[in-house]
């Protein structure tokens, strides 16, 4: 017998594989996010603009300057940023906005341990982190939509140097979001605008029709489980649906419950990071129950308007929990035991 | 998607490619000048050659023999003279025995064989010595001699033969070729098995794409031959012997105990045909069916290869391009990609794949794990792949183990085929098991055996 081609290589078995990556969920991603972060530019113009190019910029520096090997071919950078610019008002000062993208990747993930290692979503530990550090400056961020002038000028609080007393938005244009105008007791936001997203509001938090399309893609593409964001919108459903049938003038109803706040992006983009979420499907069904059930509690019996950033972070703290009480059993094992 | 529901959860929808009618013909490879016959085939104790340098044989002829309980025989594949008997590294580690046999010229390699068997009026007993004695080894990888299967402690009684006719990887396409072209031999395989395991019934599972062959089959049976007929959906990995008899029987298998307790006995379908034409013609198992696979192959198909044939010989006279990128011993999910050539056709071969540089892709580096579940979602056995390769990683073997079942694992390979972070499960999860055996205790080792 003769000698083996040179070129014969070793590889280890299987040496087949189905193509899916982790590059390729991130991409599929950021596809199913870019119909509500076009209609955020359109309705709140510049500022939005400036909000998501500042927050994706702010992680990928960050990543790069502190990772200890290039990680930005996964995308998971721009990914965080442009969640978290989408879940900022439009109006807040520029310059916290970078801070909150350095804190996502620098306390959120590299802190973790980077990539897989994370137990919240580190866009989540931004906002939050802005929610805690500048509350004034988030609850006064908000802009009306389609305000004149979005489209050449930035409001004056985008600009605003750090710890400076920002001046005023647009004169006599900032808008209050219908979740705290429902608490005020102001009348309820026509369901139509609300699910178009025609409202004051969050960056790209406003459209719920578009990141339910983006959502809807995502699970098309096998690059995030449906039982998530079903669980988390049924449990929505249901426990709003009772509240206001029990005292409507109080709750608002099913659909203004889920067409509001951050929900839709919370449940479609945020619960199913693969991360920070459980990993048997079992327990892609109680996270999405538990975070659902959270979110109705805190907007409706909590100080805050809106629950879903709260609700997805307490989420997260569960997940180790829920993997533990759903952990599979062997095959061969059942039955005996 | 809305196809009929698989009976166990998990697997994967592997690629299935359909292959030419020109593949499926089982062809006769030559002899190849040379042949190379290890005397250890099967598992159990190797031979011990009965022939010294020198000796003519003839096809057929009894070349080894070793302990009756736990060993099979080892014929002459071709009539020829034994160059020489040397002690050879062994691919599977150890060294083993070789036997050179340099065969005679073609119109030399007449093979009468013996006087025929009749099931109906052979003793079980008899039929396990005739099984033996053909030298025949399960087919299906694990190669285990067939008597000593069918050789039950006492007061265990088997209920129904399962006829495993799923291939083990969807590449090969040993089982229509077999079904079209051994009918005669499978249905004289059943009722050799039926008598000499006492069984009571027996069940052919095909796949969907198999199932008019297996129907035409059924339908030249015998009349009052218990044979029945299984169609499943495709799935990889049902094959598996373990997910099989689950799947047949559709029960949850208590205990962790060996198939014989169940009552159901699974044979390949191979073996069934070999065993079958072996006992009716009174020959010995002197050739392997073998599909050759793969795009670096110019004519890939199932041939009918002698014993101790080299593999680089068969490969060659399949078409092998001149630059193979990766040599598979098995199919591409599970199958060993092999440093050289230097081996030869044994008992528990069932295939090869030759891949292209195309097929063979490029290896791309291992980033950590997201914890996204897939490889839970599809593991046929339902372990924990994610948390078992992040044990792996610290070499936390008794958790492993002890926790985590790793001892389960049927090494499908589905969760490094669906992992987007292309961690090398399978890999880990093999070397993890390697060294845990190697680190019980020679006691515990021989109860488990």
């Amino acid at each position: 017998m003769t000698h083996a081609p040179q070129s014969l290589r070793l590889a280890a078995a299987p040496h087949l594989h189905g193509g899916n990556a982790v590059r390729r969920l991130t991409l599929h991603t950021v596809v199913a996010l870019l119909p509500a972060t076009v209609f955020a530019v359109a309705l709140f113009g510049l500022a939005a603009l400036a909000t998501l190019v500042v927050a994706i910029l702010s992680c990928i520096l960050a990543e790069r300057l502190c990772a200890p090997r290039s990680t930005l071919g996964d995308g998971s950078a721009l990914l965080t940023g442009l969640l978290l610019g989408l879940s900022l008002p439009p109006a807040l000062p520029l310059w916290m906005v970078a801070v909150g993208g350095a804190v996502a990747m620098l306390v959120g993930k590299r802190l973790f341990g980077g990539l897989g290692g994370l137990v919240f979503h580190p866009a989540l530990v931004g906002r939050v982190f802005l929610q805690a550090a500048f509350p004034v400056a988030m609850a006064q961020g908000w802009l009306a939509p389609f305000a004149s002038g979005r489209a050449s000028q930035l409001p004056g609080t985008s600009l605003a140097a750090p710890f400076m007393a920002p001046e005023a938005a647009y004169d006599g244009l900032s808008g209050a979001t219908p979740l705290a105008t429902a608490r005020l007791g102001d009348g309820a936001t026509p369901l139509a605008d609300l699910w178009m997203g025609t409202v004051a509001g969050s960056v790209g938090e406003t459209s719920a029709v578009l990141l339910l399309l983006g959502g809807l893609y995502l699970v098309a593409v096998r690059a995030a489980d449906w039982r998530i964001p079903t669980a988390l919108l049924a449990s929505v459903a249901v426990l709003s649906g009772a509240l206001h049938e029990f005292d409507p003038t109080r709750y608002p109803g099913v659909l203004a419950a889920l067409g509001s706040g951050g929900l839709m992006l919370g449940a479609w983009f945020l619960a199913t990071d693969s991360t920070s979420s459980p990993m048997t499907r079992k327990g892609a069904w109680i996270y999405g129950l538990a975070i659902g059930a959270l979110v109705v509690l805190i907007r409706q019996f909590s100080g805050q308007p809106e629950g879903v950033m709260y609700a997805l972070l307490l989420g997260s703290a569960l997940t180790p929990h829920i993997d533990r009480w759903t952990r599979p059993r062997p095959l061969r094992s059942r039955g005996a035991r | 998607m809305f196809g009929p529901r698989p009976a166990f959860s998990g697997g994967i929808a592997l690629p299935r490619r359909e292959p030419r009618p020109g593949e499926l013909a089982i062809r006769q490879m030559p002899f190849a000048p040379s042949l190379y016959l290890p005397l250890r085939q099967h598992a159990g104790s190797p031979a011990v050659a009965v022939v010294r340098e020198g000796d003519e044989v003839v096809r057929g002829q009894l070349l080894a023999d070793a302990d009756v309980e736990k060993s099979v025989p080892l014929h002459a594949p071709a009539t020829g003279r034994v160059l020489s008997i040397i002690e050879q590294p062994d691919p599977a580690g150890g060294t083993v025995a070789v036997i050179h046999l340099a065969p005679f010229p073609g119109d030399t390699q007449e093979y009468p064989g013996g006087p025929g068997c009749d099931p109906e009026t052979a003793s079980a007993a008899s039929l396990l010595a005739g099984i033996r004695a053909a030298g025949i080894v399960g087919l299906g990888g694990e190669a285990r001699p067939t008597h000593a299967r069918l050789r039950l402690p006492p007061g265990q009684r088997v209920g129904m033969l399962v006829l495993n006719g799923i291939e083990s990887e969807p590449v090969f396409s040993r089982v229509p070729a077999i079904l079209r072209e051994h009918a005669v031999d499978v249905l004289m395989g059943v009722r050799c098995l039926l008598k000499a395991s006492g069984a009571g019934r027996a069940v052919l599972a095909v796949e969907q794409h198999d199932a008019d062959t297996a129907q035409s089959l059924l339908a030249a049976a015998p009349a009052g031959l218990p044979l029945a007929l299984r169609v499943l959906p495709a799935r990889y990995p049902q094959g598996a012997e373990e997910l099989l008899l689950r799947v047949i029987s559709r029960a949850p298998r208590r205990g962790s105990g060996g198939p014989v307790e169940d009552g159901a006995l699974c044979f390949d379908l191979a073996t069934v045909a070999e065993l079958g034409q072996l006992l009716a013609s009174g020959r010995c198992m002197t050739d392997q069916l073998v599909t050759l696979a793969g795009g670096a192959l110019l004519d890939p198909g199932n041939y009918r290869i002698p014993l101790g044939t080299p593999l680089r010989f068969a490969l060659e006279h399949a078409g092998l391009r001149p630059d193979p990128a990766r040599v598979l011993l098995g199919g591409p999910m599970r199958g060993q990609a092999l440093a050289s050539l230097d081996r030869s056709i044994t008992k528990d071969t069932t295939g090869f794949v030759a891949l292209d540089r195309n097929e063979a892709g490029m290896p791309e580096p291992p980033m950590p794990c997201i914890r996204c579940g897939e490889c839970v979602a599809v593991c046929p056995v339902q372990l924990h792949p994610a948390q078992l390769g992040l044990l792996a990683r610290k070499e936390e073997l008794k958790a492993m183990h002890e926790e985590y079942h790793l001892d389960h694992c049927i090494e499908c390979g589905c969760c490094a085929y669906v992992c987007p972070s292309r961690i090398p499960l399978l890999q880990l999860f093999r070397a993890a098991k390697a060294q845990w055996r190697r680190r019980q205790p020679a006691v515990a080792r021989e109860d488990a055996a």
